[in-house]
């Protein structure tokens, strides 16, 4: 089987929804521009490009039809590339990145955009028309089940106290303000022309938060619980994307790789506590990778609460030092459908920054799953 | 003259308030402000204040604006960059600080920019026109007059109007009928005096309502009982109204007053410093938007709030109380003054002091009776005006009480010599001139009252809570009675009536309906009480077959051969609200308060209220796409019991239609909608046809139920709502419907009625109509 290389990381800044600055940018347009830096950036041929795979967790409306060709076409990529659009929800672009692995690993392409793509502003959670299974809904209470409620269930199953979480959501902003005021997000970031003015920096970040100020704030899912809005990840708007090529296609080019990816896994966990997905989805991609958590030097373990964060680290016995090193997601945003690409488009730039061997990412996803991928350093 | 752009000069609470409700009836208009000093010195924004203004109303409950988004139509500017402006406007109000001088320089700034045959007017409280003219131009003096609007603009009716000299006609009028017909105030002509009608007799009414109460030894409480509902004025009463209007306010009114009323005017003789309100001012007790006033609310450290009022004598706090008077029960004017307790006496002292004093001002403010009447009911929210009351007394007594205790009988009094202030000549309502004779009270044009029809007729059927009107033109006209205009089987009955007397509406007297009432509000929904009387009897089919009669009844209405033009003012709430979702058309007064809120009683809408919202935002042309959009805001609306606050926010939730008409002006409201009716005659009315639509079902329903036990996780709903909603939600999504399934009207009908038994038979609504009943409240349970 094909190596295959992550080679290209990029994404648009992260704005809140409903109040940052992207609200006004179309989600198909904010995918194309990034598209189309990392496309510049890398270097990579896009005649050369199979196709462009896109993560998106509610794809209607101005991110439905297909929405990933028509992001290429938007993008000016050779009509020679095709687009598909895939969801799994918050893993939605890291199941992107399974996919070109997969296909490259079979011998069906050599290089794939994968992208993510979601204007939580534009298109909101659960969609215009929800419309729900009563029997399902009846039978299995997980399955449409509130994120928040969801994370409420771990913090009362793992038994972490509010404190503890505001404690860790404080201690992300500080990582990521940290990591901005320091340019190290500067690289991945692409600026986006809006109203007049072009947005290059990250909307959502507050350098200025401590677990005082947060333990102001009232639950927001739970009247009785310990989860507010200071301790999830906010609404988001944002794009991202990754250049995924063989191994043997990035030398031929003269691609710069970034990492190797070594192994991958998903798997289904209790929706009720879907937050602990990434613990089964770790441990499988760490088998099949022959390693152990010990062996990691770079944890990007997606935060889309501060306890389902915290459930897998100390369910798997994460370092805190190695994990999530430029912020989380509760500081950064998490768009649904654009995470799993920067998470992963992250810890490969991580490796190479760091000069470090071995990365796990890893996300939940709502209704009950966990993703996860190891990356080596080449 | 026609007005159609208005400026307004002065953006503090009355200037910003006045170009808010200009801005309400669609006229736009500059708002102009200084340019701050600081501003000037360091840079900024320097049309600043009267942005802020603005931005500030967009906050501020009472709402200033009727819709969000008639902000729009005020333009923000300053007087330096902006005078230029002013030459494309047609009517320019000056509502800057109280100074003469400062005032008189303004004018002169305005003279020099704005075109001609404009019109300028100020709405100064105080300050004599004559005054405001000096050293101003004679064509600037041809342009000009007096327009005093009321704190809020927007809620207040009264509009004192004063035309000086030579002040051209033309001008006059045209302002005026702005003011009536497209602002909807009740224009009052004043003469050029101080303080015009209303503050100049409320001024002394509360003058001396306080210095009877502390003369008479009253507690605050005890005055307040008085001097509140029994005399038919705001229930506050006087202590209660001087803290929502501000201590402060009261010595600021008085020297003002003083500084320019007549040397013998009486309420030179009754004015007195008061050392107590001083004294309170001075410590921050300035009412209601201080730290309190004669009545203060404080937290106590469990939480619960008490009321304490100041005792007159020696000016601390205790806990208030209720008055006990027997004085306050008295049914009429002059049993209240006849009681025989010190509440009696102090109603007597007070009234015959101000009822005196407002009958000696005729014709010295006003030309009329009526019109001081018309500036207290409308600038005071008093029920009766002083003549009114006087005439509820009887002159003749009146004059009697007063020459035997020595004091002076008024020359109105004595010109009425025993008659009455008022009298029905026939079916024409009139009243007494200062020439001694009887003249018949001239509505304008354009106005047409219920009162004035029932004066001069019999109703064409009445029952125990409505009564049928023939208004002319071969319009019926519906008219609630019941209490609180609560709906009934009387109130169905007799419209069921109104459909056999008007027929096809061809071959009959009648071919249309309107339904109005000229009360506060025009209903506040179902008879509860009726309601719970049965409920708690068990008399389950006779409740359901009230269900069944009301949606019955609207329906037949909705598809009657003639139309049906409600004309609601006020609240219309539930089956207040679902009848004018019944009707051909809505003329509403721009006042209109209106929501299905039967939640709040753990009830849906049951008369075709759930039915009507699903069909009208499911064949809305304007919303989203798919099956989910129009039930979500439906169900929003009416889980929430959501009520629109003004006939602009009744649109957006679709109680009205676009060809739905607003009026502004409550008494041309009948008049108008029996327009509309006749209208609707004459462009060959046929009745809708009936549509069906396709609804999602189950899942749909699964989805909003999934949402609203977030809400009661998160404490926002409580578990009753959650029953209430489950069924508001069922209802709303067609029940066990599927996507591929057109249902009907009666469809809807029949799930409403449903789930409307299901929830009358749960111990959390019968729980939460007792508490509504008991409490005027909503029991959160």
């Amino acid at each position: 089987m094909k190596n295959v290389v992550i080679a290209g990381y990029a994404r648009s800044p992260f704005h809140l929804a409903n109040k940052g600055e992207l609200t006004r940018v179309r989600p198909d347009d904010l995918a194309a521009a990034v598209v189309k830096a990392l496309v510049q950036r890398t270097g990579v041929d896009p005649k050369e490009i199979e196709d462009l795979i896109v993560g998106c967790a509610f794809p209607e409306g101005e991110q439905g039809f297909n929405v990933a060709k028509l992001i290429g076409m938007i993008a000016g990529l050779p009509q020679s590339v095709a687009g598909t659009t895939v969801n799994r929800f918050c893993g939605s672009s890291m199941q992107a990145i399974h996919q070109a692995a997969g296909a490259i690993a079979l011998g069906a392409g050599e290089a794939f955009i994968c992208a993510g793509i979601e204007s939580m502003t534009r298109v909101p959670m659960g969609g215009f028309n929800p419309s729900l299974n009563p029997a399902l809904a009846a039978a299995n209470p997980g399955a449409y089940m509130s994120m928040g409620i969801t994370a409420e269930n771990l913090a009362k199953k793992f038994g972490f106290s509010r404190a503890d979480q505001e404690a860790y959501a404080a201690e992300s902003h500080r990582k990521a303000a940290a990591a901005r005021a320091a340019g190290k997000l500067e690289a991945e970031i692409v600026g986006i022309e809006t109203q007049g003015k072009l947005v290059n920096q990250d909307g959502c970040i507050r350098p200025d938060t401590t677990p005082e100020g947060l333990s102001t704030l009232k639950p927001a899912f739970d009247a009785a619980g310990t989860v507010t809005a200071g301790t999830s990840s906010p609404l988001t708007d944002g794009a991202s994307a990754v250049l995924v090529t063989s191994e043997d296609f990035a030398r031929a080019h003269g691609l710069k790789v970034m990492a190797r990816i070594r192994s991958i896994a998903v798997s289904g966990c209790d929706a009720t506590i879907m937050g602990y997905g990434p613990v089964p989805a770790s441990r499988k991609a760490l088998a099949r990778a022959g390693i152990t958590v010990a062996d990691l030097d770079i944890v990007e373990s997606n935060e889309a609460f501060a306890v389902q964060s915290m459930t897998v680290a100390k369910e798997l016995g994460f370092d805190p030092a190695k994990v999530n090193i430029d912020g989380g997601a509760i500081a950064l945003g998490h768009p649904l459908g654009a995470t799993g690409a920067r998470i992963t488009g992250k810890a490969a730039s991580l490796l190479q920054r760091e000069g470090k061997a071995l990365a796990l990412t890893t996300q939940c996803i709502g209704g009950g799953q966990g993703i996860a991928t190891v990356l080596e350093a080449v | 003259m026609q007005i159609k752009s208005c400026a307004v000069i002065g953006s503090g609470v009355m200037g910003s308030g006045i170009a808010a409700h200009i801005a309400n009836a669609g006229i736009p208009v500059m708002l102009l402000d200084i340019v701050p000093q600081s501003v000037k010195d360091n840079g900024g924004d320097r049309s600043v204040v009267a942005k802020t203004a603005i931005e500030k109303m967009l906050k501020t409950d009472p709402a200033p604006f009727m819709h969000k988004k008639a902000a729009s139509l005020v333009t923000p500017g300053n007087l330096e960059d902006d005078l230029p402006k002013l030459a494309d406007v047609d009517w320019i109000v000056e509502a800057i600080v109280e100074n003469p001088a400062i005032k008189a320089d303004l004018y002169k700034k305005l003279d020099g920019v704005r075109k001609a045959g404009s019109v300028v007017s100020s709405n100064t409280s105080t300050i004599p026109l004559n005054i405001l003219l000096q050293g101003q131009s004679e064509r600037f003096a041809a342009d000009f007059m007096i327009t005093h609007f009321f704190n809020p603009p927007r809620y207040m009716r009264l509009l004192e109007v004063v035309k000086g000299e030579k002040t051209r006609d033309d001008a006059f009028q045209a302002v005026s009928a702005f003011c009536d017909v497209v602002l909807g105030k009740g224009v009052v002509r004043c003469k050029d005096t101080p303080g015009f009608i209303a503050n100049r007799i409320g001024t002394y009414f509360m003058q001396a309502a306080v210095n009877e109460a502390i003369d008479g030894g009253l507690t605050v409480e005890e005055a307040d009982a008085i001097s509140g509902k029994p005399m038919g004025l705001p229930k506050t009463g006087t202590f209660g109204l001087i803290d929502l209007v501000g201590l402060d306010l009261m010595p600021l009114i008085s020297k003002s007053l003083l500084s320019t009323l007549p040397q013998d005017d009486d309420y030179r003789r009754i004015y007195r410093d008061n050392p107590l309100a001083a004294k309170m001012i001075a410590e921050g007790y300035t009412g209601r938007k201080g730290k309190g006033g004669f009545y203060r609310q404080t937290k106590l450290p469990d939480g619960k709030r008490l009321r304490e009022a100041i005792d007159l004598r020696t000016g601390e706090y205790r806990k208030s109380g209720r008055a006990s008077l027997e004085s306050a029960n008295a049914k009429g004017l002059r049993a209240l003054v006849e009681t025989k307790d010190k509440g009696g006496q102090y109603a007597w002292r007070v009234l015959s002091q101000s009822l005196s004093y407002a009958a000696d001002l005729v014709p010295q403010i006003a030309d009329d009776v009526q019109s001081v009447d018309e500036a207290m009911r409308l600038g005071y929210n008093w029920k009766f005006g002083p003549f009114e009351m006087i005439d509820q007394l009887g002159t003749g007594w009146f004059a009697e009480m007063l020459a035997a205790e020595g004091k002076p009988v008024p020359h109105m009094v004595k010109l009425a010599a025993g008659r009455s202030f008022y009298r029905t000549e026939g079916a024409k309502l009139q009243f007494l001139g200062t020439d001694g004779d009887y003249h018949d009270v001239v509505r304008p044009e354009g106005v047409l009252l219920l009162s004035d029809v029932k004066r001069g007729s019999k109703p064409v059927a009445k029952n125990g809570s409505a009564s049928l009107w023939d208004i002319g033109d071969g319009v019926l006209c519906l008219e609630f009675t019941s209490k609180m205009n609560a709906l009934d089987a009387d109130i169905m009955a007799m419209i069921r009536k109104s459909m056999e007397i008007i027929g096809d509406g061809k071959s009959g007297s009648f071919k249309a309906l309107v339904v109005h009432n000229e009360a506060s509000n025009f209903s506040v929904g179902a008879n509860l009480g009726l309601a719970l009387f049965a409920l708690n009897i068990g008399l389950w089919p006779q409740v359901e077959q009230s269900v069944a009669d009301g949606q019955q009844t609207y329906k037949a209405l909705k598809y009657a051969p003639f139309p049906t033009v409600s004309a609601p003012s006020g609240m219309a709430l539930g089956g207040g609200c679902e009848i004018l979702l019944h009707s051909s058309a809505i003329q509403a007064h721009a006042e209109l308060y209106t929501g299905l809120v039967e939640v709040g009683v753990g009830l849906l809408p049951g008369w075709g209220g759930c039915k009507e919202m699903v069909f009208r935002h499911t064949i809305n042309k304007k919303r989203p796409g798919g099956p989910m959009p129009p039930i979500a805001t439906a169900f929003e609306m009416i889980s929430t019991a959501k009520v629109a606050k003004s006939a602009f926010e009744a649109r957006d939730m679709l109680v009205l239609r676009p060809a739905d008409g607003i009026t502004f002006n409550k008494d041309r409201l009948l008049a108008d909608a029996k327009k509309k009716a006749l209208e609707l005659v004459a462009a060959g009315y046929t009745p809708p046809e009936e549509v069906k639509i396709r609804l999602p079902g189950p899942g749909a329903r699964a989805a909003l139920e999934n949402a609203v036990e977030g809400f009661a996780a998160q404490g926002k709903a409580t578990p009753h709502d959650v029953v209430v909603s489950g069924a508001v939600a069922t209802v709303l999504s067609g029940g066990d419907t599927d996507i591929t399934v057109e249902v009907s009207e009666d469809d809807l009908l029949e799930l409403e009625r449903k789930h409307f038994m299901a929830l009358v038979k749960t111990k959390g609504t019968i729980d939460r109509i007792e508490h509504m009943l008991e409490t005027g409240k909503p029991l959160r349970n």
